[in-house]
């Protein structure tokens, strides 16, 4: 009978993982579709726990060339009460944030480079709180 | 025991009902996450110089071969079908070494046809691309029958270039996390070296300064390469390609690259914030320099091909 519960509990375990796996594809496809004049080029999957401390935070780097306006757009997926903040960074300097002063957000962040390097793009949940979200790196067609 | 057989029954409802439902989410995703995939493929079990997250991560740092097409595109020089790599050849790609190179080659090739929304020619390149995935054990990441109808009915371009990169972006996640980063990195050279191409030959017949630049400053991302080439350097197939990229990276010891800093401007528009860059980066090439590598392109990817 343990073995049997086992088995259960492993079955539906991979069919939750499975599910969450599912909805972040679709988060991709519904984010990716949504940035308008743009094309996408990458996507980056975050979930992140709460903490009240020091809010945990992903980074993904990426090259980005000059001459190319890009546009980071996040959607967040429902079911979690945090709401992404993207911020871009070149090395530890801020380049910006969709994140504003009195608490609300911007659309999306366009990057106008004018200088090929390496880029961060850093995501975490505003005040901390537990959050899922999908951010889509497009550039913008001019 | 009547107890033990409610739970039972209770239990076995449960998971149908997490059945239908992980169907129902899940009704065109791909299925195929879960097949175990052996690594056997070059058989180096040497240890990696760099830990497979920070080849991961330099993987990643390697541009989009779209953001090459659309700069090609940009510069209002024509598409030309005469730059593509054959598809003929397909079926001679007998090894996953050649398999991985060619299918980034294939793939960036996509990425070009995309851009000038040759929709025709998009499914005899898919058809290599979906065949070489294929005996990669990677094709479950094409969905081919949608994008066969998005590039037939002409219909939502967008779309079809989302498709298209989404498809490499998620094979490329999927064969790292399965620790098959060698697979990866040939595909992303093969992808490199044919952006390249693309772009040498258009500077060749018709120079512009912006893709000259996008050429020059290639420099940065050379280094990367070679470092993730290099961590399968024991197997004879991957120190024969670190030594092309190689010759590649010694024609650019002439490039000089400088930069000038400035303030970034932010400033919001229609809800969006535009951040501009005031750095400037200078750029200074010969035309010597720029000629060695437009032909060393050229050698290192008419080799891959006729691999």
């Amino acid at each position: 009978m343990k073995k049997f519960l086992i088995t259960i509990f492993v079955v539906l375990f991979g069919f939750h993982v499975n599910q969450i796996f599912a909805q972040s594809d679709e988060l991709v496809n519904v984010c990716a579709l949504g940035i308008g004049n743009a094309t996408y080029l990458k996507d980056y999957k975050v979930k992140l726990s709460s903490s009240s401390v020091s809010p945990p935070s992903a980074k993904f780097n990426v090259i980005m060339n000059k001459g190319t306006m890009y546009k980071l757009t996040a959607c967040n997926a429902q079911g979690y009460p945090g709401e992404a903040v993207i911020q871009l960074k070149e090395n530890a300097t801020l380049l910006g944030t969709n994140l504003k002063g009195d608490g609300t957000f911007v659309k999306a962040i366009g990057f106008q480079c004018n200088k090929t390097g390496m880029y961060s793009i850093n995501v975490l949940f505003k005040d901390g709180k537990e959050g899922a979200a999908v951010v889509i790196l497009s550039y913008i067609n001019m | 025991m009547k107890r033990t057989m409610y739970n039972f029954v209770f239990i076995i409802l449960l998971v149908i009902g997490f059945n239908l439902v992980g169907c129902q989410g899940n009704g065109n995703k791909k299925s195929s996450d879960d097949i175990e995939i052996p690594e056997d493929i070059f058989g180096d079990d040497k240890p990696l110089l760099i830990s497979q997250e920070a080849m991961g991560d330099i993987i990643d740092n390697i541009s989009s071969p779209v953001e090459m097409a659309a700069l090609l595109k940009s510069t209002g020089v024509p598409f030309s079908q005469k730059l593509l790599a054959s598809t003929d050849r397909a079926d001679d790609l007998n090894t996953n070494f050649k398999q991985a190179l060619n299918l980034g080659i294939y793939g960036c090739d996509l990425g070009y046809l995309n851009m000038y929304e040759k929709t025709g020619s998009v499914m005899t390149n898919m058809t290599t691309i979906k065949s070489l995935a294929n005996e990669l054990r990677i094709g479950q990441f094409f969905d081919f029958s949608t994008i066969k109808r998005l590039a037939t009915n002409n219909e939502n371009l967008d779309s079809l270039m989302y498709i298209s990169v989404s498809s490499f972006n998620n094979m490329d996640e999927y064969l790292r996390k399965s620790n098959r980063s060698n697979i990866s990195s040939l595909i992303v050279t093969g992808m490199w070296v044919e952006g390249m191409y693309l772009a040498t030959q258009v500077v060749k017949y018709a120079p512009q300064d912006n893709v000259i630049e996008r050429i020059a400053d290639q420099k940065l991302v050379l280094n990367d390469l070679i470092l993730v080439l290099k961590n399968y350097k024991s197997d004879p197939n991957f120190a024969s390609i670190v030594e092309d990229i190689e010759t590649i990276k010694k024609e650019y010891q002439g490039v000089k690259i400088t930069y000038e800093m400035g303030e970034p401007e932010a400033k919001e528009v229609d809800g969006m914030l535009i951040i501009v860059q005031n750095d400037k980066q200078h750029i200074d090439i010969s035309d010597e320099t720029l000629s060695n590598i437009i032909a060393t392109i050229e050698t290192v990817r008419n080799k891959i091909i006729n691999l």
